[in-house]
């Protein structure tokens, strides 16, 4: 067993990946990206890039349009206004097969899992390679066991999903999201409902599929501690806005003081809460 | 590629290893080893792109070779190969996969065959027997029915069902009609169209049509909504917050039920007769009057009676299966399923069951 070399993402992801160069170029854009449900705004002109390679992270308070802008990225829920594009290609107005094709490109891992249930956690990984190629049976097998063997998994592969824990779930799930070795992995909240250790493992998951393989992570989260351990680079919502996008240490390093209440965990007292009694006490 | 004994035989990869060669590596590597070299040596070195299922194929290879006892090694292992594997074990990828559970012998297969459906009979007993101490012993006890849920319930399954419930009635009475009278007319004696559609209505076709719909409709709906909730961890949060789940989802729904058999079943009655005699009328030559006449001599109270008490029977029976395999669920969204469907064939079954013992039962009470 070779130990784990420091390894330098980007010249090895050009071998295994020739068309994974430089985390310079964008690969995905989403273009003032409006999303409304009934007469909620979610998203409000979002435009933001995502470059090959890197590990992006879309951070922000509760209900600020993180989970639907990753629907959006991800070909599930067409925006009201505004394009995704992934190379130049709008994926909402791409054909069926077009759109299946860069599916096939995608991989993504669902807070829940959401494993089939009736099937065993190494059918489930087997099943996007069973669908989608036409591989000997034995090969698809090998590659599923193997994508189990990297999330630490191969113990659990002929367990039914209801057996395992949040935690093995999520690891299954993220065996699956890479079962095609995709350019691009989405991850909701990777780290949501999960003990610090079993959540750093998951964190370390990320970060070496993204260094040996040079995958494009996407990775929505509420999790500041995780956000900054992975993040390349950083976009923060607020209420459906970009409120900061940049490399991590610039938005870490921000003056603007929404992002600061954000990441030094300051609670908001405009709120008022229990401020007002204080008015109308009589002393 | 070449076997020989001296040196070990040998296999070069090309420069791809990916999806595309896969099967074929997967031949070379089948053929080597059907030889039955000592060594087998797999040369990777002009491999310039791979993805995993090409290591996958390798890492197969290996397994393979080291079931027949043969040792493999790789040469000209690149950089990105090293780290891609740093990501695993060989040797746990390459040993024995874990056996896929053993086929189970055939007592245990008769066993699981045969433990669901009693657990799911005795389940059914536990949700009567709770329904039962909820409705009759827990309003002693200080704590109320909810009436409020139970309206919303009965609006639910009667209200809902009422369209279909007429539409089969009106229509299962003309066709019985259309039957008894092709039948009567060669005796001459049509006139029995009226006890033939008034009988057969008001005591058997009338509650069961009406217990079958509700066991496709209601039946079904409850089981898959209790089940949901089972698997969304909300029956757990009920009880957690010291809310019996019988007591608030269950009686309700069980009450609604029955409620609504018999209101249905009243409907289907009226509704069913007027079919008959509406062919009568229409098509057999039967004055109104004459067919109320004999409808007034051929129906009793006790087949009312007998008819009211079968449809509450068939509307409890209903409530409580639906709501008891749905409380039982397990293994997720599968699992909802199978309640679901459970709940119909096994609603249905019990229906009949049950009015074989009634039918007897009225005969034996009215000899």
């Amino acid at each position: 067993m070779t130990a784990m070399q420091p390894i330098s993402g980007a010249k090895n992801a050009a071998i295994l990946q020739p068309q994974a160069r430089r985390k310079t170029d964008d690969l995905m854009r989403a273009v003032a990206l409006t999303s409304v449900f009934g007469d909620r705004t979610i998203l409000q002109g979002v435009d933001l890039a995502i470059r090959r390679g890197e590990v992006f992270v879309v951070m922000g308070p509760s209900g600020c349009g993180k989970t639907t802008l990753l629907r959006h990225l991800c070909g599930l829920l067409p925006p009201t206004l505004g394009a995704v594009t992934v190379d130049g290609q709008d994926i909402y107005r791409a054909s069926q097969d077009q759109l299946q094709a860069l599916r096939r490109r995608t991989g993504l891992s669902f807070q829940g899992g959401a494993l089939l249930g009736s099937l065993t956690v190494l059918e489930n990984v087997m099943l996007p390679l069973t669908e989608n190629t036409d591989l000997p049976r034995r090969v698809i097998e090998a590659t599923a066991r193997m994508k189990l063997e990297m999330v630490g998994l191969l113990h659990a592969a002929h367990l039914l999903p209801s057996s395992l824990s949040g935690g093995m779930k999520k690891r299954a799930a993220i065996a699956r999201a890479i079962a095609l070795d995709p350019e691009i992995v989405f991850f909701d909240e990777p780290s949501a409902g999960l003990d610090p250790i079993t959540a750093a493992e998951v964190d370390n998951l990320i970060c070496k599929l993204n260094k040996v393989f040079g995958i494009t992570m996407v990775v929505v989260t509420h999790d500041l501690p995780s956000a900054y351990e992975i993040a390349d680079r950083i976009v923060v919502l607020q209420g459906g806005r970009v409120a900061a996008l940049g490399p991590r240490d610039d938005v870490w390093n921000s003056p603007d003081p929404r992002i600061r209440d954000f990441i030094e965990r300051r609670m908001n007292e405009s709120s008022g809460r229990g401020m007002d009694v204080a008015t109308m006490m009589e002393i | 590629m070449t076997a020989t004994l001296a040196a070990p035989a040998t296999i070069v990869v090309g420069k791809s290893l990916d999806r595309g060669s896969a099967a074929a590596l997967l031949a070379a590597l089948d053929r080597e080893l059907r030889g039955k070299p000592q060594r087998l040596v797999l040369d990777l070195g002009e491999v310039a792109s791979f993805d995993s299922a090409g290591l996958s194929t390798v890492v197969e290879g290996m397994r393979r070779a080291r079931e027949q006892g043969i040792e493999v090694r790789l040469r000209g292992l690149s950089q990105p190969m090293l780290d891609f594997f740093s990501l695993v074990s060989i040797d746990r990828l390459a040993g024995k996969p874990p056996e896929p559970p053993e086929r189970p012998s055939f007592v245990l297969r008769v066993g699981e065959f045969v433990e669901p459906k009693v657990d799911g009979l005795l389940g059914v007993l536990k949700t009567a027997t709770d329904v039962l101490y909820a409705l009759f012993v827990l309003p002693f006890k200080g704590q109320r029915l909810r009436f409020d849920r139970i309206a919303m319930e009965i609006d639910h399954c009667a209200g809902g069902a009422l369209p279909i419930i007429l539409l089969i009635a009106f229509l299962m009475g003309l066709i019985l009609a259309m039957q008894a009278w092709v039948q009567l007319r060669i005796f001459g004696c049509e006139i029995y169209v009226a006890d033939m559609v008034g009988v057969s209505v008001v005591s058997e076709i009338g509650p069961l049509m009406t217990a079958i719909a509700l066991a496709a409709r209601s039946g079904s709906s409850n089981a898959a909504q209790l089940g949901s909730m089972v698997v969304g961890e909300e029956i757990d949060a009920l009880k957690q917050m010291g809310i019996r789940p019988e007591s608030f989802l269950v009686v309700p729904k069980v009450v609604a039920c029955a409620v609504s058999a018999v209101m249905l079943t009243g409907i289907f009655d009226i509704v069913g007769i007027c079919g008959g005699a509406l062919f009568a009328w229409g098509v057999a030559d039967i004055e109104w009057l004459a067919f109320t006449a004999q409808l007034k001599q051929a129906l009793h109270f006790a087949d009312f009676a007998f008819a009211t008490g079968k449809s509450l029977t068939f509307g409890a029976i209903i409530g409580t299966v639906g709501c008891s395999l749905g409380l039982r669920v397990q293994g997720g969204s599968e699992g909802v399923g199978r309640a679901t469907t459970n709940a119909v064939v096994l609603g249905i079954f019990l229906i009949i069951v049950i009015d074989a013992v009634f039918v007897t039962v009225q005969r034996l009470l009215l000899a």
